[in-house]
């Protein structure tokens, strides 16, 4: 499969990640290659079956339905870049884009 | 000795250690303040003044945990992980923050922000990674015993690049409470240790169920290591017969014909075994997690943790591009970029959901091994021994490559060990023992016997 440039940075908008211009042709090259490597699962065939592997215990332990307060050592305003009134304060929301 | 007195001599080594560039964050000042605690303990724990190294995506709140990322560069932690507190407990002391591929995602500790780990014997080679400065500062006899973190044979690579014991414990042993999430089906905070019984002791300190951790096993027996026995008679041990390939590395091959020998003269029995699927471990690996670390570090986006940067056009979403373009480096961008195509809309199936297919037939492979009637199987940890750096940073298939014989186990969420084995050229080589899921014990205590009877030969000590 061929993953050209838009496509790359249609995913890396996807991933809200922003890509320079000049490392695309190089990010481009390896996500490509990447991509070829992993697709060799398609030499498994399709029939071969296995119970699903799930990690972790059988069944998710469940615990008294109470809101016990989180032992921090320091509040989130501490360490958010900005904080105000028990909220992470953000730039403001533009155009939403079209993805 | 006081632990005053082992943090003081624990400094000077750091100290000594720094061209390793192993190490993120560490002073004697935390030191001493550690041997203060530690001296003030009501009675001697179980790991009573013995100093550990902490990779540093597990986190404490008195030292910044930073991932190996500029994106977290500051960052302080608000809670300690569940394993640093139970070592503490015991009484163990965090000697320094350990450096690492940046948030895990690397082979060779050459993908941190703050510098390449250099190899203990030899400074133009890899230690090996993700958990590169951990197992560089066991080997150079800094600390005698080391957290790092797997999530795709992250302990066991170093652990064999280096020449000391690593051991990534059955998913669910090991709270996960505190350990920055990488890929959260896979991640296992491991050790490393200057033998099998260093490690061991702080295993088992380390285990066991965590309320804070709804994926660790209750109801399991609690680990402990029995002492290693005169010989091992009646043990069963499957060697798979697809990590023996014919053009395997010669010295990793004389490494494991060594440690085949020492097994049979020790009364084991060998048998030869297959796990067909094994050979879609690496590329089934580069789904999976991928996958998961696209999900896991979308949370890095300039507003709760660390590092911001205003994007041009001033608004959210340009704050979250500018800010994870600039904060993550190259591999974990290549890796969310991967994960995200892998979870897409009409990807999903031909990638993430073939991948866990392959995975669970990964995992009925071991478990078809394991009821053949063998305990445990012997394959060699890493392709090669230590690569120099800069051979495979061009090719990121190839630095994936270097996991090939660990990444399977990962999948399956089993126990394993690499134990030091040989040497070739001066530089380690490392045999891997797996057991199946929570029998660790039974893993360990054969690795004792090996390393007492393989650890006096010159070919191991180097």
């Amino acid at each position: 499969m061929n993953i050209g440039p838009d496509g790359v940075l249609h995913v890396a908008k996807l991933a809200e990640i922003g890509v320079d211009e000049h490392e695309l042709p190089r990010l481009v090259e390896q996500f490509n290659h990447i991509v070829d490597y992993v697709a060799q699962l398609d030499d498994v065939p399709s029939t071969a079956k296995a119970v699903p592997f799930l990690a972790g215990p059988e069944a998710t332990p469940l615990r008294d339905d109470v809101v016990n307060p989180a032992a921090l050592a320091r509040p989130p305003a501490a360490f958010a870049p900005e904080f105000a009134d028990g909220f992470f304060l953000v730039p403001r929301h533009g155009a939403m884009e079209d993805l | 000795m006081s632990a005053v007195a082992v943090a003081r001599e624990t400094g000077a080594r750091l100290a000594n250690a720094e061209a390793l560039n192993a190490t993120l964050a560490w002073s004697q000042a935390a030191l001493d303040a550690e041997a203060a605690r530690v001296d003030a303990l009501p009675g001697r724990g179980a790991l009573h003044a013995m100093p550990i190294a902490v990779k540093d995506n597990i986190v404490t709140t008195d030292a910044p945990t930073t991932c190996a990322s500029r994106i977290l560069e500051g960052y302080v932690s608000p809670y300690t992980a569940t394993a640093v507190e139970r070592l503490r407990t015991a009484g163990a002391m965090v000697a320094c923050k350990a450096n690492l591929d940046e948030f895990a995602m690397g082979s060779s500790t050459e993908h941190s922000a703050y510098g390449r780990v250099k190899h203990p014997l030899d400074p133009a080679r890899v230690p090996g990674g993700s958990s590169g400065g951990s197992a560089a500062l066991v080997a150079a006899g800094v600390v005698p015993a080391a957290l790092g973190s797997e999530t795709g044979g992250s302990v066991r690579q170093p652990a064999s690049f280096c020449g000391v014991v690593g051991v990534k414990p059955s998913y669910g042993r090991v709270s996960r409470y505190g350990l920055v999430a990488f890929g959260s089906s896979l991640d296992c905070i491991s050790v490393f240790g200057k033998t099998v019984d260093d490690a061991a002791r702080v295993l088992q300190v380390m285990s066991g169920p965590d309320p804070l951790d709804a994926t660790t096993k209750a109801g399991r027996a609690p680990l402990a290591a029995p002492a290693p026995p005169a010989d091992l008679k009646g043990l069963k041990v499957g060697l798979p017969k697809e990590y023996f390939p014919s053009d395997l590395h010669p010295g990793v091959r004389a490494g494991l014909d060594r440690t085949i020998k020492a097994l049979r003269q020790l009364g084991a029995e060998l048998r030869d075994v297959s796990l067909p699927y094994s050979k879609y471990a690496v590329p089934t690996y580069y789904i999976i997690a991928p996958a998961e670390a696209a999900a896991n570090l979308a949370r890095y986006d300039g507003v709760r943790y660390g590092r911001r940067k205003v994007g041009p056009e001033g608004d959210i979403r340009a704050l979250y591009r500018a800010t994870r373009g600039e904060g993550f480096g190259a591999e974990v961008r290549r890796r969310i970029l991967v994960g995200t195509y892998v979870l897409s809309a009409g990807y999903y199936d031909a990638y993430y959901r073939k991948a866990q297919t392959v995975r669970a037939l990964i995992a009925q492979d071991f478990q078809r091994a394991f009821e053949s009637g063998v305990d445990l199987l012997l394959t060699p940890t890493t392709p090669t021994p230590a690569f120099k750096a800069g051979e495979k940073t061009d090719d990121p298939v190839q630095m994936y490559l270097a996991d090939i014989f660990v990444c399977a186990i990962s999948l399956a969420g089993l126990p394993a060990l690499s134990l030091p084995v040989g040497r070739d050229g001066g530089l380690p080589i490392g045999a891997q023992l797996i057991a199946q899921d929570f029998a660790e014990a039974r893993m360990l205590s054969v690795a004792g016997v090996l390393e007492r009877v393989l650890g006096a030969t010159e070919e191991v000590r180097g």
